[in-house]
């Protein structure tokens, strides 16, 4: 069986339609998208009479025609970021006014995952190739239910699914970051959500996490250290470890086949940890290029056959 | 959820609190790291030394400021390949990206890997003639035989040699925290120990200085009337010097080459974080880089018209010449700070001086094996290494596999630049294999706009321009001028050492090693059933 594992395309519409494009263009037999899948940046377009006026990238943009409006939609969507048509109005009221950013995100988050689900009905023939999203720390709630009543993605949160043979176990959540997102835990917390999933799994030779976390210390999970302004310190230059170990002490437990995680996007890297092959495919979601893991599993030996880190 | 306006009064975005947002890192970092990359202590007086005297009537400050300006445009197409494709990768990614994976592939190894064994004895005998024998000299340690003259013997190149290695070595295994914090002050160290330097150039006199050098190399070495013995053996051995100017230009810009041993460097550490990004991204990596290529220009122009102030241009140029023809009238090379210290006729302070401005070598050592070592991860998890390669050992976070990869050839090369002279004077050949990476960058951001025109639209490089005219790729096109005719001189002229049957050999057998690893890496993972050529292939969107 061929898997394609995909992770923290934030937004990025390119990403979505490649994501979806990805079990055709490597003849994969099941794609999964490891969380973190909403965006983070919202991008006002303010309609005055006549014309729009938006920001992007630090140039200003007067938008005369339909055509120009739907251009840079689609420009600001690929970036991973969503385009909010306004007033003035409501742009003075989003400034000002608690909390009124909150809802627009979740609005327009909302219904951007209602698009691109959408399209995925097309794309995968009505569910006839298998797709599976989970959650990440970015996620916010709301995405959990539009995703589980989706009739041709399967919502793995939480679940353990049966992939022909293989147990694929899944879990967005994460260990504390600086940022303070939805779904963190402390380290004990995370080991105890960790072991409610994982004992349901009925043999762990043929188990896969699917964990959005990296494990911690094994180079899945390098991040440049930051300042208390959240600055990258030292140029950049200075990596440091910021995964689990909850994640990791899972894993040195129950030694899976194969274990895939996200959420540090510069930590592209593979680790073997035991019997089991860690991977973390990293994110450029921001350049429009899918980063992901092509892996062959081998049904009769219950391995890894191969596997290959690609830039789609 | 957390939010935050962007913008001002009105604002032009909205960020929403979540994971990885980073903000760039703050611009004087980055001229911290491309004032030690340029660094004109370690590389630009030893290239002065080293590789200029072969063009005596070339002028060096005016070589320097041409260059200087040249690699400035060098500086804006990779600031605007930066911001496009911000991945520490560097080279590597925006190669494999633009122009394909097996090109990429080869300039990063030959570029960022195999070169780099070549600079581990040249940063040696950079350490050997920069502290260790000043400091030998200036203690008048005669441990081990010879003294401070023992470090310039086969014996003393090599060992030295291997210390840098094993420190380089040592420094990547340590990991770059403890590094980078220590980087700063030899930054700070090294400019206050230049500052001293010029102000006792500025404010003592030709005369003073011919006394004083007179006095310490009687004392140190023995040696009577050693300012005037120096002219003398120059003129005797036929070391010419020109008299100080700016001209003759063609000359000078035989001169140009030369100087791409220290000058081409200032992108060396520059790379960017953040995921918002605009124009302002751009002057932010750009300045950076700049504005440490130009304060390394400026020191130079400092330290040159200081040589010709107190020290004399004819005695600079000519101890120069014959350290370069192996005929010094001091037994040690005439390491310009060190003569300066001899204005003060003091042990302790000359032994301080050298040790302070030694942190020039130490505040960029540890990045020597840096680079190669994420080329060889990055190259073992798209398989075309083993995956041992980029292994890490548990117990001490060490990257044993790539570390060897990197240390035994480094030693090995070092044994055979220690005992033959002859490959020694390959010196250039480690700036042109790199010059040769840069070069097929700057044609990568040359084709971009056509390559990947979504992905040049998006970019913030592609909204800078002048009178209309995006100057990413014009700065391309400019720096490919540059590399060429580096390239072009460095094959076609005798005199930089480099176009001689045995180097041409040596560098060639890089990029055929680059070559067969890669193709034996397709055809083995082929046969595993692995297609390397999926790796950069990009999925279609519709």
């Amino acid at each position: 069986m061929k898997v394609f594992f995909a992770t923290d395309i934030h937004g990025s519409e390119i990403c979505w339609r490649k994501f979806l494009n990805s079990a055709a263009f490597y003849k994969a037999d099941l794609v999964i998208l490891g969380g973190d899948v909403t965006g983070k940046v919202m991008v006002p377009i303010v309609a005055h009479q006549g014309y729009w006026q938006v920001t992007v990238r630090g140039q200003e943009h007067r938008l005369e025609t339909q055509q120009e409006l739907d251009d840079i939609q689609r420009q600001i969507r690929n970036t991973g970021s969503y385009p909010a048509i306004v007033s003035p109005d409501e742009l003075q009221q989003l400034s000002k006014e608690e909390g009124a950013v909150d809802r627009r995100f979740t609005v327009e988050m909302t219904r951007s995952l209602d698009r691109w689900l959408d399209m995925a009905d097309g794309k995968l023939r009505g569910g006839e190739i298998p797709c599976i999203l989970n959650g990440g720390n970015d996620d916010i709630w709301e995405i959990d239910d539009i995703i589980e009543q989706s009739p041709c993605v399967s919502f793995a949160e939480g679940k353990v699914i049966d992939l022909d043979g293989f147990q694929l176990v899944s879990m967005g959540w994460t260990n504390p970051t600086p940022w303070d997102t939805f779904r963190e835990a402390p380290e004990p917390e995370l080991a105890t959500k960790i072991e409610a999933v994982v004992s349901r799994v009925p043999d762990m030779e043929r188990a896969i996490f699917n964990f959005h976390a990296p494990p911690y210390g094994t180079g899945l999970d390098e991040a440049p250290a930051l300042d208390a302004s959240l600055r990258p310190i030292h140029g950049g230059a200075v990596m440091k470890p910021v995964g689990s170990t909850a994640v990791r002490d899972a894993i040195m437990k129950h030694q899976p086949m194969l274990s895939v995680h996200g959420h540090i996007h510069e930590s592209r890297a593979i680790k073997k940890m035991g019997r089991t092959l860690a991977i973390n495919p990293g994110s450029v979601y921001g350049d429009g290029v899918l980063q992901g893991a092509l892996i062959e599993l081998n049904a009769k030996k219950g391995k890894v056959a191969k596997y290959l880190l690609v830039n789609g | 959820m957390a939010t935050e306006a962007i913008g001002g009064e009105t604002p032009t975005l909205f960020l929403r609190k979540a994971t990885g947002l980073v903000r760039g890192w703050s611009v004087r970092d980055s001229i911290i790291y491309a004032a030690l990359a340029t660094n004109f202590v370690t590389l630009g007086i030893y290239a002065f030394a080293v590789s200029a005297p072969p063009f005596p009537k070339g002028q060096l400050i005016t070589a320097v400021l041409i260059s200087a300006v040249w690699v400035s445009f060098l500086v804006i197409a990779y600031a605007g390949l930066i911001v496009t494709i911000p991945r520490a990768g560097g080279d590597y990614v925006w190669q494999t990206r633009i122009l394909g994976s097996g090109l990429g592939f080869v300039m990063a190894v030959s570029g960022w890997w195999f070169i780099l064994w070549l600079w581990a004895p040249i940063y040696g005998n950079i350490l050997s003639v920069q502290l260790f024998e000043p400091l030998w000299a200036t203690l008048k340690w005669t441990w081990p035989a010879g003294g401070a003259a023992w470090f310039g013997t086969k014996n003393g190149i090599f060992v030295v040699t291997l210390i840098t290695i094993a420190l380089a070595g040592i420094l990547v295994s340590i990991g770059m925290a403890g590094y980078a914090r220590v980087q700063k002050w030899c930054f700070i160290g090294g400019m206050i120990g230049f500052v001293v330097v010029v102000g006792l150039l500025l404010f003592n006199s030709h005369a003073s200085f011919i006394n004083s050098f007179n006095l310490e190399a009687q004392k140190l070495f023995g040696i009577s009337n050693a300012y005037s013995a120096t002219n003398a053996a120059a003129a005797k051995a036929g070391v010419s010097a020109s008299s100080f100017g700016f001209g003759p230009l063609g000359e000078s810009m035989l001169l140009v080459p030369v100087m791409m041993f220290f000058l081409l460097w200032p992108n060396w550490g520059a790379t960017l974080y953040g995921e918002i990004r605009g124009a302002s991204d751009f002057r932010r990596v750009f300045t950076g880089m700049f504005v440490g290529l130009w304060i390394t220009v400026v020191c130079t122009v400092i330290f040159l018209l200081l040589m010709v102030k107190t020290v004399g241009w004819s005695f600079y140029q000519n101890s120069n010449g014959l350290s370069f023809a192996g005929k010094g009238v001091l037994p040690i090379w005439p390491y310009p700070f060190m003569l300066a210290g001899w204005l003060i006729h003091n042990t302790a302070f000359q032994v301080i001086l050298i040790l302070v401005l030694s942190l020039w070598f130490f505040g960029w050592v540890g990045t020597l094996f840096l680079s190669s070592t994420r080329v060889i991860f990055a190259a073992a998890f798209d398989r075309v290494l083993p995956d041992r390669a980029a292994e890490v050992s548990e117990k001490r976070k060490v990257p044993v596999y790539s570390l060897i990869l990197m240390l035994l050839p480094a030693a090995g090369l070092s044994a055979v630049y220690a005992y033959s002279t002859t490959f020694r004077s390959y010196t250039l050949d480690a700036t042109l294999v790199i010059a040769v990476t840069y070069l097929f960058s700057a044609i990568a951001v040359v084709v971009l706009p056509w390559r990947k025109p979504e992905l040049w639209r998006a970019s913030p490089a592609s909204r800078i321009k002048v009178l209309g005219v995006p100057i990413v790729p014009v700065a391309g096109v400019v720096t490919i001028g540059l590399l060429v005719f580096n390239l072009v001189e460095w094959l076609s002229n005798d005199n930089y050492f480099v176009n001689n049957h045995d180097s041409l050999i040596y560098m060639g057998a890089m990029y055929v090693l680059a070559i067969l690893v890669y193709v034996v890496a397709r055809i083995v993972r082929r046969r595993q059933g692995i297609d390397l050529g999926l790796i950069n292939k990009e999925i279609p969107v519709e």
